[in-house]
Order: C-alpha cells, then structure tokens, then sequence
C-alpha cells in the first residue's frame, strides 16, 4: 500500500532572469515499510524533493498525498499537525535546539502532540541511541555522533509512519557515520517505519530497498538493491 | 490530542530557564532591567529630592504660596483656604520709624498672626550679631523681637521698649534669622517682628500708606491646586500676586529649574538609551530563535504553539526583568537617598506609586513593543529553513519596524516628560541627526577603507571588514555614535552646570550688603574696606524713581486706573525703580546691544530681559520721574545681567551726568569670613545709618541645595553611562554572529589567531574612534542648542571632549569587542564549525 504519492510533482521558482526550474515533473509512489534513497550530485534537487513528499514546502505543479492525504489542500498549519502525527526528520546538521538538553530535545515533538509521558519515553529512546547517561548534556555538550544519535531518538519518539533523513552521516566521520546507519536501519526495522533518505554516499544508499537518481530535477534512475 | 496551555508555559520556562543559566539572554534580561532600574530610581529620587527641595525652598517664603496684596483680603478667600484643607498666616509688613531713647531709624515692621512662619522656624538669640536657636514661639502682646542690625542703629539691649507708631514694644529677644528674609537688598531695613493683633495699636495703617498684606498658605499639593484654581481667576493682577516658590524670586529658582530640566533630558537619554539596548537585544533575541522555530514547525509545532511558547518565553523574560529592574532600582535610590539625606542633614519625604508604575510600563513597553517586530518574523519563518538555511522571514515590511520602534520611543518619552512638545521636539531632533550620522558614519567608512589599503595586513584585513560589512557598520556605527554622543553630552552638561553654579558662588562670594550709606561716608567706607582687607564691590548710588513714559507715550503705571484698559498704554514696571548711576559697565554685566557712555553725553543702560518687557530698544527715549523732577534720556545700551550673583545689581544704569548730583544713598556687598562675624558691631559702629543685611545664610541654603542637586546629576550620569554601556555591548554580541562565520573560513584556510585578533581589535579601534568623533561633533551641536534654548546659558566650546570623544569610543568599542570576540578566538577551529553547521 502506498504511503507517499506523488503526481506530476515539479518546482520552479521566479528569478530576474525569468523562471528556474529546479524540478521537472516527477511520479513517485513509495509503499509502507519500504526504504527509499534519493542519491544525486549537489544541486540536483533532491533536497528539494524531500522538502516537497515531507510537506515542508508545496509543488509548482502536481500534488503529493502522504497516507492518501492531499498536502496541497491543508494549510500551513495542518501540514504542520499531519508532520507531528506521521513525519520524523533527521537532519544532515542535526538540527537541534541548543538551549534544551538531549532529554528535552528528544521531548519537544511529544510535548508538541500532547503526548501524555514525552520524558518516560524520551529516556527510554534515548537510552536506546546509547546516551542514557547524556540525558541533561546540551547539544554543544556532545560529539557529532551523539548529536545525531539524539537526532535520531527523537524523530522516532512519535513512532512515526514515515522518517526523513538527509545526509543523517554527512557531518560525520567514517566510523561514527557506520554505527549512526546502524541504528537507524535497526530502529527503522523495529518501528515499521517508511524511510525516506537523501544521500550522495552509494554505500549508504545501497541499504535501501529501493534507489531514485535525481540528475539536474529530474528522476533518470530507479532501481532496486541488489 | 494537542497540548493544554500549561504544557507550552512549561516548554516556555524551559527554554527560559535553559537560556538565562546559560547567559544566553543576559543582555537582553539586562537592557530590560536597566531601563526599569533607571526609571525607577531616577523618578523616585527625583520625585523625593523635590519633595525635599521644595519643601526647603518654600522656607523661603515661609508657606507653599504667599498671596501678596496692597490692601486687606476678603476673609471668605481665608475661610475657604481651610475648607479646603489648608493652613494660613497673615503678615503684613510696612517700613516705619522707630523709636528708642529719641532716637530714630527705619525698620521694616512685620506683624505676624500665629502659626508663622508655616514652613521654616524663626531664630532668636539674647544678643545681636550672634547664632541663634531655633524658636517656635512669637513675640506676645506688648513685645517686638528686633534684627541685630537696629541694635547697631539705636541704643538697644533686650528689656529697651521702642515705639513704633502709637504703640510701645518691649525688646524681648534678638531676631537672628527669618525663613523669608528674601532677598532685595533695597527694601529691607532690619525688622522688626511684632504680633499681628497689635499692629491696629500702632495707629499705622492707614488708607493710602504703603502697606503689603501678605496671606501666607501651606498644605497638601493636591488641596493647595484645588484652591489655586478657586483663587487665580479672582485675583487682580495689578494690585495682587500670587506666589510659589519657583516663580523666579528666590536665587534658588534658576539653579532649581535648570537642575530639574537636566534630570528630565538626561533620564530621558537614559530611558531611550537603554531601550535601544532592548531593541537592539531584542532583535538577536529573536534571530537566535529562528533555527528554534523551524525546528518546531518541522516536527509539527503549529503556528499558534510556537506563538503561544514565544510569547510566554517573552513575558516570563519581560516578568523577570522587570522584577530584578525594580529591586535593583529600589536598592539604588533607597541609598542614594541615604547618602543625600545624610548630606542634606534632612529626611526626604516619600515618594508617591506612580515611579513604580512609570517603571513596570517602560520595562512592559520596551520589551513588548520592541520585541514585536522581530517576534513577528519569528513567527514566519518557514519550516523549510532546517533545509535551506538562508530562508527567513524577510517578506515582512521593515517599514513596520520603524513605525513600532518609533512610536514606541516617541511613547516612552512622552510618559516620562509629560510634554508632547519637548518629546517632539527630542524625537524630531533625534531622527534628524539619525540620518546625520548615518550619512557621515557611510563616508567614514568609505574613506578609511581606502586608508587602510596603504597599510599593514592587519590593518587591511580589518578595513576590509568594515567595507564589506558596510551596512551593518554604519547602522552599527549609529549606535555607537549614539551611546558615546549621550554619554559626552551628559558628561559636559553635567560639567557645565556644575562650574556654572559654582562661578556664581565662589566660597568667597559675598555674604553681606551694606545699605543706606550717606554719601559724605563713601570714602571713608571705602576706606574702612582697604584697612581692614575685606573684599568688597564699589559703592553703587541708589536713588528711587518712577519710569513714567516711553518715546513720550505714558505707561501703565504712570496713568490713571480708567486708562490702564487702553490697550495702547505701554507697560511699565508697576513699581519704583532703583536707579544708579556709572562711569563704567559693573564686573559680570555684558553689554549685549550698543556701546557704553561716551563722554558726559545723557544715557541710560538698561537690563536685557526689562528691555524685552517693557519692549524698549537702542535710541528710544525713556522718561523718568526723581523726586518732583522728570527727565528724559535715550537707551544707549543694553546690558545682560547675571542675578544670581551677590552684588548690587541693576535695571537701569545712568551716565552720571545725567542723574550726578541727586541726592543719594550707597550700597555696596561685602565677604566677611564667618569668624569674624563678632567684628561686624565694631566695624561698622562709625556708620549708624547704614544698615547691614545678612544674606550668608541664604549663600548657605543655595550652595547646600546645589552641592546636592550636584550629587542628583552625577547619580544621572553614572545611570546613562551604564545604559550607553549596554547598549554598546548589545551592539558588538549582535554583529558577533555575522563575524563568527568569516572568522571560521579565515581559521580554516590557515589565518594565525593573533593576525585576527589584531584584525577585528583594529576593526573595533577604527570604529569606536571613528564613532566617538562623530559624537564629539553631534554632541557640540546638541549641545550648543541645549545651553542656549533650554539651560539659557552662554553657549560654550569643549575642546578636551575633541580628544576625549574619539579616544573614549576607540578605547571602549575595541574592549568590548576584544571582551566578546576573545571567545572565537581561542576556541578550536573544529568546534567553531560544529557550532556554525
């Protein structure tokens, strides 16, 4: 059954030099459970691409549905609430709130959906990224690895359906980028999740069910691993 | 299900708690509390000192107001005086012969009714020319309690009986010091203190003599206003006046009112210095939060949730602060006012709850309305900055920006002046100098870029930071500008008044005048004078007269009560002059318009704000009336005259031609050290016409007023610097993140740290120099327009404030910018980036 759909999907955006494409029309279907890796050069669009199947920003054209809802026809704000119900992220630079502990951060999205238990369950995942003993460090506190790692616990503390990652190892080294993998292919085994990644490492992309190649906004590849 | 309102004030705290522990909001917590603090203390010292002051100065008139009148009041106007609540005296006085042992001399008579002085006490001793004790008491029935100076002129002791008219007095004490004593030299013979209840003894008041009915009132302000606005519209404004203490008599009133207009501009610099620190502060407050807001918007945070944590987090912010404002500002005043209290020798009375509620509006205001625009862009920024970080909310007009910036400022200004004129007036100028600078800090700018070409690689390095940045720079120039040109400003006002008062009273100013001496004792006083080396001013003759017309047109006071309502009749003095005559223009007088005397030619010279009133210039031909006898003579010049000063001092000058020969008496004012005051009976014992009038105590008064309003001012000043402080601080932490990321390329690709720091440290010097320039010269036009519009003082040059100005914005923008950027430098290049990814 598919989960993400999108029909003739494309984005351009207006320039002094007159319109720009950055992504010509593109039909996707991703189904449930399965796990998807955009690769592609830098400037390809495939940042663009995520932005648009997660909600963040809307198509030129065409429409995306996510669990057989329309995005384009919910506002800002539905989108919003459709994102904290079903959507966890996990960001290339982390992204996360300096001011609040690993503890806290991994808490927000809960606390955000009302959730009844965020920090029972904030320590539980966070004990399972392996940081139980980093509950009150602040971000500034902790190496790349860790950072990611409670990146990682908290895109999962709503069971998301669906998990977006971009670049989830770019910022990290070699070793470090192989046991932040791990874990996310694990926890995404266990949770049942759809993954949705953007990565220019082949390696990385090979994990995934299935490939989609993005060459200067358009889809010129899709393949399933080997 | 969506999170209930106590889940977001949590979130809200959260982040608070986090942010402040972390030093992450202190600037803004700072600016916030600071502008409380200074408006709080300031007000409330301010309100308290003028209370106290007030309360000083109305011991001069011996009430809050004096109705003087030239004949009896209705006793209504009484009995409503104290229906509304207030207490009266009466006191008329009259000038008299008395006499003792057949001898005879002119004293000035007062009779008072019980209960005054109503503010300030009496002084008595048992013998003349000695410090007295303060007394609550009055002379009863049958006695007169009579100034040292009539001990000098009739042979008096205590137990004498004197007569004065048809009544007989007995001497039960010497007078030593009357709270209105007042300060016209011309009217006051020595007094002679008497109870009101016998003054119809005395057979002296008669129809048509010279008699001032004086009603003396005091009370709570809010009664004394209800009363006046009763009183004023009934009153005749030829025959009556109604007086309070700052209505231009008292010597206190210009040092009085030049204080209090100082304190006003200066805490109004202060407040708006220190809410351009919360503009500035707000601003990064609000760009900090931006990633903060993605974020949340990304993992499903709706508009509304983010609205409700960010306003929260702002009003718990604004809560604090303005708690911490009022403690600290409470604290500060409280021991402020300790040590004015203890200096003064007198409690401060306390203040009223308005400061406290002036204070909690301008840290609300402050915080709120300047946090609105940039939390307004808060709002807005899109989710999809957490991948494309350059996104932020910039299609929000910045336009609006201004609008609520300035209206805020234009707001507090008005809430804190009460003036909608001098707040315009302020915001106007403000506005209009903003540009000002703006344009210069540009040029600047662009010309130590090419400067810096020709020099070393720091010194490039850092001239082309400025020019690269070179917007942000001379908005950020302006407030540097700004901060420095406020503090200068208060600085050199501060400065300027205080060597203003303290010209005028010099410590060897004189303290007494000398009155009534015939003309044949002139040389002989003269004489006196140089034997016994006290320092003394000329002799001035005196001789009374009336102005009774202009270019042969009468004035008002010169005609009849039918033809006053003529509206052509010009104004007059409305009373007797004293005139003088010279050979030369007296010490502290300038003339402003004409040339002194030539020769013998008639002239007269005539003081700069009479000649204003009663609209004369060069070349009319005013006619005076001495004796039985008119003449006429042109206005020659026009001279400035500084009254506050302690000598003889006059509205009309004459050559002496014109008036030589008339018979006159002397004046003359005189330093005479307070030890030896015993000496004056012995010096003057060969002078028994003359009389002696003691003004040291008012010399005291004033100088004790002064010497604290000085303390107030200084209490000013410090407040803005700090205020100027936060601001300057606030400005360098904003520009530390654009510089953060330029810095990091620079590190990477292999810049030494101490090449950098020298870089950005020049970067600051040049800056803060060239900021501190600008405030040198915005800060001489200011204040050019201050001493001459407002402070009616000569306008003046401040050539240090040349050096001073450039070497104090270099000194402190490069401190603070070393203080904050030392950070990035000795942090390791790795973690820079991770900070910045």
């Amino acid at each position: 059954m598919a989960i993400i759909q999108a029909h003739s999907v494309s984005r351009h955006v207006e320039t002094n030099a007159g319109q720009l494409q950055i992504l010509s029309p593109i039909d996707l279907r991703i189904e449930k459970g399965e796990a998807v890796a955009i690769v592609g050069a830098s400037g390809s669009g495939k940042s663009t691409l995520l932005a648009l199947l997660a909600g963040l920003d809307l198509p030129s054209t065409g429409h995306v549905t996510v669990d057989n809802v329309n995005l384009s026809d919910l506002d800002e704000e539905e989108r919003a609430i459709l994102r904290g119900d079903k959507i966890g992220f996990i960001f290339q630079s982390f992204l996360l709130i300096q001011s609040l502990t690993a503890l806290e951060n991994v808490m927000l999205p809960a606390e955000l959906a009302g959730a009844s238990n965020p920090e029972e369950q904030a320590t539980e995942l966070l004990q399972k990224v392996g940081l139980g003993d980093r509950l009150d460090h602040y971000p500034n506190q902790l190496s790349g690895g860790e950072q990611q790692r409670v990146a990682i616990a908290r895109a999962f503390i709503g069971q998301p359906a669906i998990l977006f990652a971009d670049e989830p190892t770019g910022n990290l080294d070699s070793g470090t980028g192989a046991k932040v993998e791990d874990l996310l292919f694990e926890l995404n085994r266990e949770f049942g999740t759809t993954l949705v990644m953007v990565t220019h490492d082949e390696r990385l992309a090979a994990k995934c069910d299935r490939i989609l190649k993005i060459d200067s906004g358009k889809l010129v590849e899709q393949k399933h691993a080997a | 299900m969506r999170p209930n309102r106590w889940q977001w004030t949590k979130i809200s705290w959260r982040l608070l708690r986090h942010e402040l522990s972390r030093g992450e909001l202190t600037v803004m917590a700072a600016a916030v509390a600071l502008a409380v603090t200074a408006v709080l203390s300031l007000s409330l010292f301010s309100e308290r000192l003028q209370g106290g002051l007030m309360a000083r100065s109305a011991e001069f008139l011996a009430a809050d107001r004096v109705l003087r009148s030239r004949s009896e009041i209705d006793d209504g106007w009484l009995e409503r005086a104290e229906e509304e609540g207030l207490r009266s005296a009466r006191r008329t006085t009259f000038n008299s012969m008395v006499f003792a042992e057949e001898q005879l001399a002119l004293a000035d008579i007062k009779a008072v009714s019980d209960g005054f002085p109503l503010r300030g006490a009496l002084e008595v001793a048992d013998e003349p020319f000695v410090t007295g004790v303060v007394t609550h008491s009055l002379p009863s029935s049958g006695e007169a309690w009579v100034h040292s100076g009539l001990f000098q002129q009739l042979p008096l002791s205590l137990g004498s009986t004197i007569e004065v008219g048809d009544a007989e007095f007995v001497v039960t004490k010497v007078l030593t010091h009357e709270p209105d004593a007042g300060f016209n030299v011309f009217t006051d013979s020595p007094t002679v203190l008497i109870p009101y209840t016998d003054l119809a003894a005395t057979g002296l008041i008669q129809p048509g003599s010279r008699v001032s009915f004086h009603y003396l009132f005091a009370g709570e302000p809010a009664d004394i206003a209800r009363y006046e606005n009763w009183l004023l519209p009934q009153l005749d404004d030829v025959t009556q006046r109604w007086q309070g203490i700052q209505d231009g008599d008292s010597p206190l009133s210009a040092a009085l009112t030049r204080a209090e207009r100082f304190m006003l501009l200066a805490s109004l610099l202060g407040v708006v210095l220190a809410a351009t620190a919360v503009a500035v502060a707000a601003q990064r407050y609000c760009q900090r939060n931006y990633d903060a807001v993605a974020i949340m918007k990304t993992l499903g945070g709706t508009r509304g949730q983010v609205r409700r944590i960010f306003t929260v987090h702002l009003l718990l912010l604004t809560g604090f602060s303005i708690v911490a404002g009022l403690l600290l500002g409470y604290a500060l005043q409280a021991g402020v006012v300790w040590y004015v209290s203890s200096a003064l020798g007198y409690e401060l009375p306390a203040a009223s709850g308005s400061p406290w509620f002036l204070a909690t509006a301008t840290g609300l205001l402050c915080a709120l309305m300047f946090s609105l625009y940039p939390l307004l862009r808060l709002m807005r920024i899109p989710p999809l900055r957490v991948l494309r970080r350059e996104l932020d909310a910039s299609d929000l007009a910045r336009s609006l920006h201004w609008i609520i910036s300035g209206g805020t400022v234009y707001g507090l200004m008005v809430l804190y002046s009460r003036s909608w004129l001098l707040s315009a007036a302020l915001f106007a100028g403000g506005i209009l100098a903003m540009f000002l600078l703006l344009g210069i800090s540009r040029l600047f700018i662009r010309a130590s870029r090419q400067a810096g070409m020709q020099a070393g690689s720091s010194w490039r390095l850092a001239m082309a930071g400025m020019q690269r940045r070179s917007r942000e720079n001379s908005l950020q120039m302006l407030s540097f500008s700004t901060a420095v040109m406020l503090f200068l400003l208060v600085l050199a006002l501060r400065n300027e008044l205080l060597e203003d008062w303290q010209n005028q009273l010099p410590d060897d100013a004189p303290n007494y005048f000398v009155v009534n001496v015939a003309g044949e004792q002139v040389d002989a006083m003269t004489q006196m004078f140089e034997r016994e080396n006290i320092r003394s001013t000329d002799l001035y003759p005196i001789i009374p007269g009336r102005l009774m017309a202009i270019n042969d047109t009468p004035v008002r006071d010169a005609v009849s009560k039918e033809e006053r309502d003529d509206t052509n009749v010009r104004e007059g003095f409305g009373r007797e002059l004293q005139l003088t005559w010279r050979r030369d223009l007296p010490p502290e007088n300038v003339l402003t318009a004409g040339r002194w005397f030539d020769g013998d030619e008639p002239g007269v010279s005539v003081e700069s704000q009479v000649a204003e009133r009663i609209r004369v210039g060069l070349g009319d031909r005013l006619t005076f009336r001495v004796g039985a006898d008119e003449f006429t003579v042109p206005v020659v010049n026009i001279r400035e005259v500084d009254w506050n000063t302690m000598q003889p001092n006059f509205y009309m000058i004459f050559n002496p031609s014109s008036l030589e020969g008339v018979p006159a008496t002397y004046i003359s004012s005189f330093y005479l050290p307070p030890e030896r005051r015993s000496e004056l009976y012995q010096l003057f014992r060969d002078f028994p016409q003359a009389s002696l009038i003691d003004v040291d105590d008012i010399i005291q008064q004033v100088r004790s007023v002064i010497g604290h309003v000085s303390m107030a001012i200084t209490f000013v000043m410090v407040l803005v610097i700090l205020a100027g402080g936060l601001v300057l601080v606030a400005q360098v932490q904003a520009t530390l993140e654009e510089r953060e990321q330029e810095l990091v390329i620079l590190r990477t690709l292999g810049a030494r740290s101490g090449l950098l720091a020298k870089a950005v440290t020049y970067e600051f010097i040049v800056l803060g120099a060239l900021a501190g320039l600008i405030a040198t010269i915005a800060m001489e036009l200011t204040i050019f327009i201050l001493q001459t519009q407002v402070f009616n003082m000569p306008a003046t040059l401040h050539w240090r404030f040349w050096v001073f100005g450039p070497l104090i914005g270099a000194s402190i923008v490069a401190l603070l910018g070393w203080m904050t950027t030392r950070r990035l430098m000795i942090q390791r290049t790795a973690e820079l980036i991770r900070g910045l990814a």
